[in-house]
């Protein structure tokens, strides 16, 4: 393996993500990239009932693109103990340096160019495709649309090589974690404070107005990270990971746990791989996808949504990614071997869901004070913890211990589907019927979260009894 | 009373049955081996004695509680140790077995840490994340969390897998004295001489049916359990083969 050629790992590669893929969604994943292009088609079709403007659409598509680089970007590195949960014991060719002669820098140099490829022809050239439809019916010239498949596929290695940074950044010492952080809040205030205009620093800018210095400034900042992401990246070292003896028994008192279930499972989330900060990373990435959503919503209508209840909303949904962290490394068969009745081991998995989750969440509410008004945020604050609370309720009940069997039954994705418009679809009309109802918006909000939390505390307390009896 | 008791204990799963009529009784400090084939019903027998699947019909006794009726009672007394079974990957040993006591509220838990990971010989790597153990070490801690709170009865799928030679002189000496100071232990294992040389009483299971049940020590000088075995499991094939012939020459209404 010493001496294979970079397109030969490419082509290895590719196939490797194309069986997992296939693997995971059976053959039906054939019919992926028509799904996406029939999908996009509709959307955009739809869009054009509401006077979106095109070069608006082009935006959105922008941005929603980058931050699914974000997230595939980071998914092969922080996600293998997920694949394995799923998959049983899976090893990726991008692992392989630790048994063959070939470098890690290689390994993800070659790994960052297959996302970029894999994804291009499956996704974004069936969601370009969609697109034409919409962008040449309104009288877009033909050549922009090639143009916007090249600046998102871009956009999409801006997010990957965004993320693969971060992580690379992140392996190498707690005072670099620091400073990562240190300067995503300098970017993120730069921006708020007008200083700084990401989208002259994305291939956008390039897109909105093709020229030598905005070819410069939009991929230049792609080209960096590519070539950061895969050189600052420095795997675990081999050497047998220690804990403090009284670890366990400072985050026990900490959550005051008395079965022990949310200390382990919290233990489990922190030490597997990404951390405590794959929660905050998704979270982050549904937060900007808001945040994204709203400008252009009000771009495109005029209507200023209440940002803190469509924050606090999307957050609430986007805790399910905690809760399959928190269920992924026991099973509800382990509890059944144990003097502890399944709806006490359920508890346990909801305060090690909330006390991930939560903090998480408040991360960003608390961020979007920069623009935002206390008392926007104070609302997003309320309806963010319940919905939470809802999304483990509705879970728990519906999927037990795996939440992944989601992604297998389609009966079982579409009933957890309604159960989560139900409460979503009225916290979204009223944060959109703000302006013209405000006090009712507002009280529409807190009072649906508030019977939602409800529904979840009850569902939570049910799913023990229900998978009691189903695994019996 | 005995330790364990079945009545025609019987578990079906749609058309399939798992475990069929098994009629059981294991005495108070008896080290007990319950043989078979891959998919006879050893599996399926603990789960149930164990209260983590509901029989289909018959009943169970285990340590005078009734594992369909109040499993969680069973499994406060009783210790388990399921075949293929690692201790949580992101915990350290003292970790999981301090969890392990929350669960089972045991006192004293930090003593009894320290006694079995002495006895069983991972004391050094208490404190090192359990995917960081090799197999044998993972095994061991499987081991004391299934013995930490000195339950009377012990369930074991294979004990001895993954553990060098030496360890498994230990195991079997410790799992010994454990039934000498009057404990129960139901041990469920492929490996007939492990079974041969603990046990003091075997029952043999095929296709989830009792083909035999036998004393190894009352095996002759020339007689070794893995003869015993082939016999009693070629017979219960011989058995059913004679009756699926008999079935299919019964006449049925079509034919008349």
């Amino acid at each position: 393996m010493s001496g294979v050629s970079a397109g030969s790992l490419l082509g290895r590669m590719i196939r490797e993500e194309y069986r997992l893929h296939s693997e995971l969604f059976g053959d039906r994943f054939a019919a992926f990239p028509l799904l996406v292009a029939a999908l996009s088609g509709a959307g955009f079709w739809l869009l054009t009932l509401t006077d979106v403007g095109v070069g608006a659409v082009a935006a959105g598509l922008h941005g929603l693109v980058f931050f699914f680089g974000l997230q595939v970007g980071s998914i092969g590195l922080v996600g293998r103990d997920a694949l394995r949960d799923v998959l049983g014991d899976v090893t990726l060719l991008v692992f392989s340096a630790r048994t063959l002669p070939v470098t890690w820098r290689r390994l993800l140099a070659v790994f960052l160019l297959k996302d970029l490829i894999y994804y291009s022809v499956l996704f974004l050239g069936p969601l370009a495709a969609g697109y034409a439809v919409f962008a040449v019916t309104a009288g877009v010239p033909v050549g922009d649309v090639g143009l916007l498949y090249l600046t998102t596929a871009a956009t999409f290695a801006y997010g990957a090589g965004a993320s693969l940074t971060a992580a690379g950044v992140a392996t190498r010492s707690r005072i670099a974690r620091l400073g990562l952080l240190a300067g995503v809040v300098a970017v993120t205030t730069a921006t708020v404070a007008g200083r700084v205009d990401p989208v002259a620093l994305s291939p956008l800018a390039f897109y909105e107005s093709p020229s030598l210095a905005t070819a410069a400034a939009g991929f230049g900042p792609v080209v960096v990270l590519s070539v950061l992401g895969p050189l600052t990246f420095r795997p675990a070292d081999g050497g047998a990971a220690r804990s403090s003896p009284d670890r366990y028994s400072r985050v026990r008192t900490l959550l005051s746990d008395d079965t022990g279930v949310a200390t382990r499972s919290t233990l489990e989330v922190a030490r597997s791989s990404g951390s405590v900060w794959k929660v905050l990373f998704s979270m982050g990435v549904l937060f900007g996808v808001t945040a994204l959503a709203l400008d252009q919503v009000t771009r495109a209508t005029g209507v200023a949504a209440h940002a803190g209840i469509a924050f606090g909303t999307l957050l609430g949904l986007g805790a399910f990614t905690t809760y399959s962290w928190v269920t992924q490394f026991d099973s509800a068969e382990e509890y059944l071997r144990l003097p502890l009745s399944l709806s006490a081991a359920f508890a346990g998995k909801r305060t090690a869901f909330l006390a991930l989750s939560v903090p998480a969440g408040l991360v960003y509410l608390l961020g979007s004070l920069l623009w935002l008004s206390p008392v926007q945020v104070a609302v997003g604050a309320v309806v963010f913890p319940l919905v939470a609370v809802y999304v483990f309720g509705v879970t728990a009940f519906v999927t037990g211990f795996a939440p992944n069997e989601l992604l297998f039954d389609t009966p079982l994705f579409v009933a957890f589907g309604a159960a989560l418009a139900a409460v979503a679809v009225p916290l979204v009309v009223a944060a959109l019927a703000y302006t013209e109802a405000p006090t009712v918006a507002v009280g529409v909000s807190v009072g649906v979260s508030l019977l939602a939390a409800a529904v979840g505390v009850g569902l939570s307390n049910r799913a023990g009894r229900r998978w009691q009896r189903k695994l019996r | 009373m005995p330790a364990i008791e079945t009545t025609d204990l019987t578990k079906s799963y749609g058309d399939a049955t798992a475990l069929a009529d098994l009629s059981l009784s294991v005495p108070e400090g008896e080290l007990f081996g319950l043989l078979g084939p891959n998919g006879s019903g050893k599996t399926t027998t603990i789960e149930i004695l164990t209260g983590q699947r509901e029989p289909t019909s018959g009943s169970a006794r285990v340590l005078g509680e009734d594992p369909v009726g109040d499993p969680l009672a069973v499994r406060e007394s009783v210790g388990i140790l399921p075949e293929r079974e690692d201790p949580p990957s992101f915990l350290t040993p003292r970790e999981y077995l301090q969890f392990v006591g929350d669960v089972r509220d045991l006192p004293d838990v930090d003593d009894r840490i320290d006694t079995w990971a002495d006895r069983l010989g991972f004391r050094d790597t208490l404190d090192t994340l359990s995917t960081d153990l090799s197999e044998g070490e993972r095994q061991r801690v499987m081991l004391a969390q299934t013995f930490v709170h000195e339950p009377d009865l012990v369930f074991i799928d294979e004990p001895l897998v993954n553990l060098d030679p030496i360890m498994q002189a230990e195991v079997k000496d410790h799992l010994r004295e454990y039934c000498d100071r009057g404990n129960t232990l139901f041990l469920s294992t492929h490996f007939l001489e492990v079974a041969e040389q603990l046990c003091t009483g075997v029952a043999i299971l095929r296709d989830g049916r009792l083909v035999a049940e036998r004393d190894p020590r009352e095996l002759g000088p020339d007689e070794r359990l893995l003869d015993y075995f082939r016999e009693e499991v070629a017979d219960a094939d011989g058995e059913r083969r004679q009756q699926q012939t008999e079935l299919a020459a019964e006449p049925t209404e079509r034919d008349a």
